[in-house]
């Protein structure tokens, strides 16, 4: 059996906007929401120009895009930020000495602090904290305690619209392999050589 | 997807400004001091000045970078000499490790002049601990070249890597080309002779060392010229470059402090003070530590403005900036 190569694909057609997934995907990480950090993030934005009719609201989910090349992983001193052989990008928090180099790297935006304050409010809010005991600059990690137990990112699981998918991309028969290959999704920001492993399908064709 | 979105970062400020500052300078410090010693003229006081003033340099700057780590313990885990082979793609392990060897090989090389220094021996317990260990200035003595060698090739080592840090974000056209290290280089160099100028000029002060000065003028003079031309490139770079680097060129070229005070006061006044001085001379020493001055203030400002201005570009807002940039240069702060 290959090793699998996790991907998601999040079609912009249909996320309604309803941040299900951030909320499922703070409560599942406990991420220091109170300072308005996310692993996950769902833009509302507006597209187009003119009359009323003529502007689109679009929601645009975001995360970490578990790339194959990660720039978060080649600046990162202490090793803390390391990667798995299924491609998931992972974070150690207790190497990690907090410098944001990976965060300056990121071209994705997708790195958030997680200070010492986090970790005491953190407490409070969720109780006992499941993946942190010290400060780290901290993303999402496709859920990879999820995923190792075979389900799906909470976000995923969660999602009404059934916007994001999840899956292997080493598997041909697997949807999220079949819908890249067919080139309807497409990475973010490809150029920078980062190989990204989330792939949007984008609401502009049916919208313009 | 269409319709991008154009932020700085408010990461890594005005501090980490100071540590690029200090470390280029204090690397190149250590650089030209350690070769003129070596290959040029024997001058203890210039090895004092330079090399003491490059530990305090790298002491200050180092410890605003702890200041502002997250986890200050797991900072452990870059001292370790380990992390060469455990992350040699990351250039601040190159960098910490290039300043903690430049620290301690450039301190034992200066040690035996501590010892024989009027100055620093007369101070009450620094004196007496200076003392306390003559040995490690005999043991300096017995392999002074091989422990100016190292203290000079991790000099050059760090006054490379806060270059190749800025280089390495991919995400932002200023900072990820070639033009940065070299840049960063040239200005590292410039700063040390002005730096050098200031004290013999104005501590040192030795008729002997006229020679000196007028190598460290026109070598700084050439190195300002040389920078002059990379910001040259820089603005043809960015002003008819990728998108995020025009954003760049509206955020430098519509700054007076960069205008101005950078490259005006930093590269043009004191090219043209130093330019003077190569040519026809001066009759005091005045006019030099004056440019010498400028020249310190210019390599700050350069490397707080590339800080500032380096722009990235996403199809989202950032969450981690702010500072949202609007196609006529303006920014919108959130
Ligand atoms: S999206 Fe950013 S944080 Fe995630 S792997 Fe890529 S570079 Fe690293
Ligand atoms: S903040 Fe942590 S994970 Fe990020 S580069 Fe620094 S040590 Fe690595």
């Amino acid at each position: 059996m290959t090793t699998p190569h996790y991907a998601m694909v999040i079609d912009l057609n249909t996320c309604v906007g309803c941040n299900a997934c951030m909320a499922a995907c703070s409560m599942e990480n406990q991420t220091p929401v109170w300072d308005n950090k996310w692993r996950t993030y769902v833009h509302d934005m507006e597209i187009g120009a003119g009359t009323e009719n003529e502007v689109k609201r679009r929601f645009f989910p975001r995360l970490c895009n578990h790339c194959d090349n990660p720039p978060c992983m080649s600046v990162c001193p202490t090793g803390a930020t390391y990667k798995l052989d299924n491609g998931i990008v992972l974070v150690n928090d207790e190497m990690c000495m907090g410098c944001r180099a990976c965060a300056m790297a990121c071209p994705y935006d997708a790195r958030y602090d997680v200070t010492y304050d986090d970790l005491d409010k953190g407490t409070e809010f969720y109780g006992e904290l499941h993946f942190r005991t010290s400060p780290s600059v901290d993303k999402c990690s496709f859920c990879a305690h999820r995923v190792m137990k075979g389900l799906k990112p909470a976000c995923v699981e969660t999602c009404v619209g059934s916007a994001r998918l999840f899956g292997d991309m080493n598997d041909p028969k697997d949807e999220v392999a079949k819908i890249v290959a067919s080139g309807v999704a497409k990475p973010l920001m490809a150029h920078l050589g980062t190989r990204p492993n989330v792939y949007y399908i984008s609401d502009l064709e049916r919208n313009v | 997807m269409e319709g991008m979105f154009y932020s700085t970062q408010e990461l890594w400020t005005w501090w980490i400004a100071i540590y690029l500052f200090l470390g280029g300078l204090g690397g190149a410090l250590v650089v030209v001091s350690g070769l003129t010693n070596m290959y040029v003229k024997e001058h203890k006081e210039l090895v004092l000045w330079a090399n003491i003033s490059s530990l305090i340099m790298l002491s200050v700057g180092s410890f605003m970078l702890f200041l502002h780590l997250l986890h200050h313990i797991a900072v452990i885990n870059v001292l370790n000499p380990m992390v060469l082979i455990n992350k040699p793609d990351a250039w601040i392990s190159w960098g910490t490790q290039f300043i903690v060897w430049m620290m301690v090989w450039s301190f034992v090389y200066t040690y035996p002049y501590l010892v024989d220094s009027k100055f620093w021996r007369g101070i009450p317990i620094i004196g007496g601990l200076i003392g306390l260990f003559g040995w490690v200035g005999n043991l300096s003595l017995r392999f002074h070249k091989l422990i100016g060698w190292l203290a000079v090739i991790n000099g050059i080592g760090t006054v490379l890597y806060t270059g190749l840090l800025l280089q390495s974000f991919p995400a932002v056209a200023l900072w990820h080309n070639p033009g940065v290290p070299l840049l960063f280089i040239v200005s590292a160099f410039s700063t040390a002779m002005a730096f050098l100028l200031i004290a013999l000029y104005v501590f040192i002060k030795n008729p002997e060392d006229h020679g000196l000065k007028v190598l460290f003028e026109r070598s700084d003079v050439i190195l300002i010229g040389i920078e002059l031309l990379i910001i040259f490139v820089f603005f043809q770079f960015t002003t008819y470059g990728l998108e995020s680097a025009r954003y760049t060129a509206k955020i430098l070229w519509n700054d007076m402090g960069w205008i101005i005070g950078f490259v005006g006061f930093g590269l043009l006044i004191p090219f043209i003070i130093e330019f003077r001085g190569v040519t026809k001379g001066w009759k005091g020493s005045a006019p030099i530590v004056l440019a010498a001055i400028l020249v310190l203030s210019g390599g700050y400002l350069l490397r707080h403005y590339f800080m500032y201005a380096g722009v990235y570009e996403r199809p989202y807002p950032a969450i981690n900036s702010t500072h949202h940039l609007q196609m006529d240069g303006s920014v919108q702060t959130q």
